[in-house]
């Protein structure tokens, strides 16, 4: 099993290690993944990402090739009045095969016109590279590299996030000044791109994206593999006093769930991508409903008639099911519709009077005093008909029936879209 | 994760391979999960539980114990009634984290006694845990 540059920081903490897309990663420290999860919304956790794959392309037809391969339309995709993909901003889309399924979802970053970075999953880095240069044309000028395991990445997410790495990095006033969601500064390689700089204190160079994986407010940062052991001590000890904790892939999975994000070849996978809560990463223009540019994949989207829903749903305790050939999903008389995709629990999460309710929510929005949570089910189903939030489903795995309730949202009170100036009121 | 040498396997207990254990209490048995068991579930979350009066086989399933990664089913070490449910871990399944030995889950009153016998010792327990 491959390993990442902090495996052994990990086993040295009590780790409990599992595998993930091919590498050893930790799924919970001793601290347990329900206090790393409480981590994230009270506080900050501190992911290791280093297992995910990091690819450039550079090249005069980069960017036609990545308009081409990847859902979003790049040319008209930031903000409210679509403008395009700038220098310093990333975007979140998909990459299909022909037949409409997914390969990978990926972030595309922009550095400048003729250079590009793509974050995919875990042990995804070479297919989507063989992807890409599949579909360059013969006269195109254009350079995909797989930098798997050569670029360091873990990711501070959680309120207290900003204000801790205020404290390492140089500049925080400029590194942080107008630092919108999606956007990033810096690089991981010395020698390039002075004018987007960010440095920790120690000189190290790194790049801060403001983007994440929890629904929470943070960042996720790049460096050089060899100073990936420093950056990750650095931040756990300046994060000390704020409550700041290591968190594994249980976390993970529990707060993505919650913040309505897919997993990869788990909600979104070598099925059509239609009918989904993501959606958004197709380039469709609002008035004519048609796509606003041609990418691989379109065909099938354009020409297929609907079959199945992936809908989020949240339960009414913590309970959930195990996943596995067994579990279904079926309507309150027992006739299947389909099947769970994802099934965890969000542990910040309870109802207060049938309203969803966690420990970030507000007291206007109906969070009682002392409130202490238990967690509630929640995750995704891929079911055969179309159903309205609201509607009441079972989830069984032959054995145990929960009943939950298809939603259009899961965790209220995400912090991820917060004002920085908000979240790090010293700037 | 805890190593091997790590885990605290108490000699006065019987184990099954299924990680549970029975402890005798004068004509009782008390029955719960070994170290081992809850540092491979991690947090634990929920326990269900049966109720007062069920009556089960040796092997049969008694429970379930949430965690934050799984769902586990618990198997009976010993037949016979359960007397007993530990209702502390309604309000705090963590306590089955915390001291594994005393957050007993059910107690039942055993239709044979000498079932205890066949329990794996705490380092016949151990040897299985080696591999």
């Amino acid at each position: 099993m491959k390993t990442t540059p902090l495996h052994s920081w990990h086993c040295s903490q009590g780790a409990n290690m599992g595998e993930f897309g091919s590498y050893e990663m930790p799924l919970w420290y001793p601290a347990g993944a329900k206090a790393e999860h409480l981590a994230v919304i009270n506080t900050a956790g501190l992911f290791d990402t280093s297992h995910m794959a990091v690819l450039t392309i550079n090249g005069k037809d980069g960017r036609t090739l990545i308009q081409r391969c990847f859902t979003k339309d790049i040319d008209a995709c930031i903000g409210q009045n679509k403008t395009p993909l700038v220098a310093g901003r990333c975007v979140y889309g998909i990459f299909l095969n022909q037949e409409g399924g997914v390969i990978d979802d990926a972030i595309v970053y922009q550095f400048t016109d003729n250079d590009y970075m793509l974050v995919v999953n875990a042990a995804m880095g070479k297919t989507i590279q063989t992807h890409l240069a599949d579909h360059v044309l013969p006269d195109e000028q254009v350079n995909v590299h797989d930098l798997t395991d050569q670029v360091g990445k873990m990711d501070i997410q959680g309120p207290a996030s900003g204000r801790i790495l205020a404290k390492i990095i140089k500049d925080p006033a400029v590194l942080f000044d107008k630092m919108i969601y999606f956007s990033f500064k810096g690089s991981f390689d010395q020698n390039k791109l002075p004018f987007l700089q960010a440095e920790l204190l120690d000189n190290t160079p790194l790049m801060v994206s403001r983007t994440g994986y929890t629904g929470e407010f943070g960042f996720e940062l790049f460096v050089a593999p060899q100073h990936i052991t420093s950056l990750w001590q650095q931040l756990l000890e300046a994060g000390k006093e704020e409550g700041l904790i290591p968190c594994g892939l249980a976390a993970r999975d529990s707060l993505r769930s919650g913040a309505g994000l897919p997993l990869s070849h788990q909600d979104i996978g070598d099925w059509p991508f239609a009918d989904n809560p993501w959606l958004f990463t197709l380039p469709r223009d609002p008035d004519s409903n048609s796509f606003t540019k041609n990418f691989v994949g379109r065909e099938m989207l354009e020409s297929m008639a609907s079959s199945t829903w992936t809908l989020p749903f949240a339960g009414y305790d913590l309970r959930k099911i195990p996943l596995g050939e067994k579990s279904k999903v079926t309507d309150l008389d027992g006739n299947i519709l389909g099947i769970p995709l994802t099934c965890t629990t969000d542990m910040a999460i309870d109802r207060v009077n049938h309203a969803i309710i966690s420990l970030a929510s507000s007291e206007e929005e109906g969070k009682p005093e002392n409130f202490q949570p238990k967690g509630l089910c929640c995750g995704f189903v891929k079911i055969n008909t179309k159903l309205d939030a609201g509607t009441q489903v079972i989830l069984t795995d032959g054995k145990r029936k929960l009943k939950v309730e298809i939603r259009e949202d899961i965790r209220p009170g995400r912090t991820a879209r917060r004002p920085v100036t908000k979240m790090i009121p010293s700037l | 994760m805890k190593e091997l040498n790590e885990l605290n396997l108490p000699e006065n207990l019987g184990y099954t391979e299924d990680h549970e254990w029975a402890q005798k209490t004068g004509e009782t048995i008390k029955i719960g999960v070994s170290d081992y068991a809850q540092d491979q579930l991690g947090d634990i979350v929920f326990a269900e539980l049966p109720t007062v009066g069920d009556t089960f086989n040796k092997g049969d399933e008694f429970g379930t114990l949430e965690s934050v990664k799984a769902v586990s089913e618990l198997y009976i070490p010993m037949s016979g009634e359960v007397i007993a449910i530990n209702e502390e871990l309604d309000d705090s399944p963590e306590l089955v984290n915390e001291d594994p030995y005393n957050s007993w889950m059910i107690e039942i009153k055993p239709s044979t006694p000498e079932e205890y016998d066949q329990l794996l010792s705490a380092s016949a327990y151990m040897d299985l845990l080696k591999g």
